[in-house]
């Protein structure tokens, strides 16, 4: 608070006053941020602009200075009960400019100006004219930051002003009865001026009542000069201080009365209303020998710039980039709506899990489109996208990325197209786009040396990507193109959510996610009718009934060609599922790519992530183990009954694409096994899972006849 | 936010039952909204009474819209025990740093406050706005918290603020409803309370009212109910002291 510090030697104290502070309210940096659009553009000429101080304050706030939105209309009204102060705005068009501007110059001009209307007797007609202000602004709209310095210019007694009588409140000095003839003295005079408040003005009192009157009636108001009491409208709420307003006061008196007045009474005029009830005792009452200035013909010396937070005299300045910048707007507000979401429904929602998670979308169709804009609304904003085709004419009916214009001169690119739309949608999305192939098996790539090269180079893209991201959504029409990412994904322990559609029904399951290598070997099961190795993930055999399709972990939950007694690369085989999206019923997408979202944050919301648990069907009426609810293996949709089920199963250990044997040799040979599975028929990977093997074993067809039946009503999708 | 997942789930993710609510444009009476003429109205009683006991509210005019609302500012030095003081009163100094220091020497400084105090306290601006929606034909209140260099807080900064023995009682129902948009007449963020929920607890008071034959001033109910979710009081004494238009 008020921090005193007498002169030396000084026999009396001085009296000290509290300095404005600058209140700005958000909405002036936005009307200067149109002014300057509009309005100023690069003319730096100096603008009239208005601000208001109180008197009103609770004890414990600072002396301000406000200025709001409405600063800019130099002739607008001032808000009841408030004091106006007018003030030049000095808004420079560079930062250099605002260092280089002379400060001193500014501040005696505005000084000089004061003087003038002193000199001439205008500050006694109107006494408003006394309190001024400058305004030096600079503002980077860039970069939304804005740098500005107040000046509140105060003229300077070179030995200061002596206090003779110590500061009371009005309540010590006066009685109850001279407070109330005051208080209706004042609120006369504010009618009488047709305003709600009056800056300066005489003070005359008996035991009996008080008269007050303006300024410009001295001479014919004051009958004593000995005994002389002037009002100042104050705005501070120290109760031993004088705000900044009295300064210019009191060099106008000393000025115009100095040699005739020696000792003059000062009321520090507060007028607060607190719950509906008005109060000036509060107001304080001192007496100060007035210097004398009248044979004075130049202008004191001034003081006035602001100190800066640290107390230190320099400019202040603001970034408002958060509340202006459109960029910064749009991702507070998606970030805040999920906010509320935790706040109000789901108050354990670990949302920045969800917000920071990497996603690769290998798709761009109606899937990926779907996925991509669910994303954005849970706020995740590192979202790749992955397709090598382009926009044609039936796609952007379907697919919410695209348009009519995308289509044209042959179409864009899905991958890019998409990408540049997501950050269309939400500048804030950290989006990026790769038109590439994916390799499938069954589809050679042997034909040239380049076919071989570019194959080569799609796989270590596509490693990379896997790399470097968190989860991998299998959003393609095709079921080839969903083996290579299953294998590199399993075999570096990503998560995959897959997500495939039929006519009317859908699949959205996540992929089991395999054990941290290091500690697999602990989990071999010596049971395992797998010969291939002694550490196998769980094989369909060596499971008990019991636990056969409900409490299974994540490490052995199956893959999407787990179910498959063939490898992939025939298409004759699976018809209904992975077709062209045209032929799916055109809401499907939506729900199925919904899904695949909801099912990943719901995966992310588990502690055990990827490794959670299947919840099934049966679930559905126990204790949820997230909070956003359960954690299936699969969802599998039928839209012909508008009916959802909830099938869990297990990996496989003859699978195609997620058992071990076909891991260990992506593993050792890497791109050259990869090739001879591009390049050769299915047979060659059912050849070396046992898969053909089996085929020929009827008692083997059975446990896996046993393993289709089990998803409930899923058989009839398959 | 409409109630996103509200599905057949059991448990923590299920949600409590919310009243049916009409669709837009089915209105199951008029009551609960009014129309701009009606608001003004409202508006005026409602800032006669502020004038008698000076809580200072006012009236915005927008000139060129020939639209208004009703406005009031609070000003809260900030509670020097709160952990997050830092957070709120941290001045983006940034860059400015060097500023300082080239032009400190550039001024004259009163000598270290030889006529002058120091006082420092740290104070946040609530602004409050009453404004008239056309779309949903009731009130709306928009309200941000600014420091004294201007800068908006964001809603995790004025909820730090929030005094933690009001922190349960707010995260009740309508804080859910906060959104951050821009003010209609201002074209500023502000955040604000939805209206979507507004019938909820407009309609007991003014089926309330109208069994006991009284007639309400609508801002001052709707004022007394949502205001304090945000920090606003509306003395009681507009209940008694503030009529109905005619
Ligand atoms: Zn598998």
């Amino acid at each position: 608070m008020a921090e005193l510090k007498k002169e030396e030697g000084a026999a009396d104290p001085k009296l000290q006053f509290a300095p404005f502070c600058s209140a700005l309210e958000a909405g002036f940096w936005h009307q200067l941020t149109q002014k300057k659009l509009n309005d100023y553009r690069l003319d730096e000429s100096p603008r009239n602009i208005k601000a208001y101080y109180c008197n009103g304050d609770p004890d414990g706030l600072p002396t301000r200075l406000t200025l709001e939105f409405s600063a800019f209309d130099a002739d607008g009204p001032t808000p009841a009960h408030c004091c106006p102060a007018s003030g030049t705005l000095y808004n420079t068009n560079t930062l250099e400019a605002f260092k280089s501007t002379d400060k001193k110059a500014l501040l005696d001009k505005a000084a000089n100006e004061i003087w003038d209307t002193i000199q001439s007797g205008a500050a006694v007609d109107d006494s408003s004219v006394l309190n001024r202000f400058i305004l030096l602004t600079f503002a980077d709209l860039k970069k939304y930051n804005f740098y500005y310095w107040f000046c509140f210019p105060a003229l300077c007694f070179v030995e200061g002003v002596q206090l003779v009588q110590e500061p009371l409140s009005l309540e010590k000095r006066f009685t109850a009865k001279q407070i109330s003839s005051l208080q209706m003295a004042y609120d006369n005079l504010c009618s009488l001026t047709g305003s709600t408040a009056v800056p300066h003005f005489l003070l005359k009192y008996t035991d009996e009542s008080v008269h007050v009157a303006p300024l410009k009636d001295f001479n014919s108001f004051v009958k004593d000069l000995k005994k002389i009491t002037v009002g100042v409208y104050d705005p501070c709420t120290l109760h031993q201080h004088p705000g900044w307003p009295l300064r210019n006061l009191l060099i106008l008196l000393a000025k115009k009365w100095g040699s005739q007045i020696d000792v003059v009474e000062i009321l520090c005029f507060r007028d607060r209303t607190l719950q509906g009830s008005r109060s000036i005792q509060h107001s304080i009452v001192f007496q100060v020998k007035l210097p004398d200035l009248s044979t004075c013909t130049v202008c004191p010396k001034s003081v006035g710039w602001e100190k800066n937070p640290k107390g230190a005299m320099g400019p202040r300045s603001v970034n408002l980039s958060e509340c202006m910048d459109p960029k910064r707007l749009a991702e507070s507000s998606v970030d805040l709506n999920l906010k509320l979401m935790r706040w109000r429904l789901v108050p354990s929602l670990d949302l920045d899990k969800v917000v920071s998670t990497r996603c690769l979308l290998l798709g761009a169709g109606t899937l990926g489109c779907n996925v991509a804009r669910t994303l954005m609304g849970w706020g995740v904003r590192h979202i790749t996208i992955v397709d090598n085709a382009k926009i044609s004419y039936s796609n952007p009916v379907r697919q919410p990325l695209y348009e009519f214009e995308d289509c044209l001169n042959g179409g864009k690119f899905k991958a890019l197209a998409s990408v540049d739309r997501l950050k269309k949608i939400f500048p804030g999305v950290n989006a990026e786009g790769y038109n590439m192939s994916i390799p499938m098996p069954g589809h050679p790539v042997n034909f040239s040396e380049t076919t071989m090269a570019q194959a080569r180079q799609d796989v270590e893209q596509l490693e990379k990507l896997i790399s470097e991201h968190d989860v991998v959504f299998l959003l393609m029409d095709t079921r080839e193109s969903r083996w290579l990412p299953t294998v590199i994904a399993a075999s570096k322990r990503k998560l995959i959510v897959n997500a495939a559609l039929g006519f009317d029904t859908f699949v959205v399951m996540r992929h089991g996610l395999k054990k941290p290598r290091e500690c697999r070997s602990e989990d071999s099961s010596p049971m395992s009718s797998s010969n291939s190795s002694s550490c196998s993930t769980p094989a369909v055999t060596t499971t008990t009934g019991a636990s056969l399709f409900s409490n299974i972990p994540g490490h052995s939950l199956g893959c999407y060609f787990c179910n498959d007694v063939v490898a992939p690369g025939d298409s004759t085989r699976d018809r209904t599922l992975d077709q062209q999206c045209t032929v799916s019923r055109p809401g499907l997408a939506m729900i199925a790519g919904a899904l695949a979202v909801e099912l990943m944050v719901s995966i992310l919301q588990h502690p055990e992530g990827g490794y959670a648990m299947a919840s099934s069907s049966d679930d559905r009426m126990n204790e949820p183990p997230t909070s956003l609810g359960l954690v299936p293996h699969q969802i599998r949709g039928f839209l012909s009954r508008f009916d959802n089920v909830l099938p869990a199963s297990l990996a496989f250990d003859k699978c195609t694409a997620c058992s071990l044997i076909v891991l260990d040799h992506y593993e050792r040979e890497g791109f050259q096994f990869l090739a001879n599975v591009f390049n050769s028929s299915h047979s060659f990977l059912e050849d070396l899972t046992g898969l053909t093997l089996l085929h020929q074993e009827t008692q083997a067809a059975e446990i896996v006849f046993v393993s289709f039946s089990s998803f409930c009503d899923a058989h009839d999708i398959l | 936010m409409a109630t996103a997942g509200a599905g057949p789930l059991i448990g923590p993710g299920a949600r409590k039952e919310r009243p049916f609510r009409w669709m837009a444009g089915e209105r199951p009476s008029a009551s609960c909204y009014l129309d701009e003429r009606t608001f003004r109205l409202c508006c005026q009683l409602f800032l006669q009474h502020s004038v008698t006991i000076q809580d200072g509210w006012s009236w915005e005019e927008i000139k060129v819209a020939d639209e208004g609302f009703m406005r009031k500012t609070v000003l809260i030095p900030v509670r020097s025990d709160t952990s997050h003081h830092q957070d709120v009163c941290s001045v983006h100094t940034g860059n400015t740093e060097s500023l300082t220091e080239e032009l400190q020497a550039d001024v004259e400084d009163e000598a270290a406050g030889v006529q002058s105090v120091c006082e420092s306290p740290v104070v946040l601006r609530y602004e409050y706005h009453v404004v008239y929606s056309s779309s949903y034909q009731i009130p709306v209140l928009y309200f941000r918290v600014s420091t004294l260099d201007g800068r908006s807080l964001s809603l995790e900064e004025v909820w730090s603020n929030v005094h933690p023995n009001y922190r349960q009682r707010l995260r009740q129902e309508p804080w859910d409803t906060l959104t951050q948009q821009e003010h209609p007449l201002l074209g500023q963020p502000f955040f604000m309370l939805h209206p979507c929920r507004t019938e909820e607890f407009m309609k007991p008071a003014l089926d309330l009212a109208q069994t006991q034959h009284k007639r309400l001033n609508y801002i001052v109910t709707w004022l007394s109910v949502v205001g304090p979710v945000v920090g606003l009081d509306v003395p009681l004494s507009y209940i008694t002291a503030v009529s109905a238009p005619d």
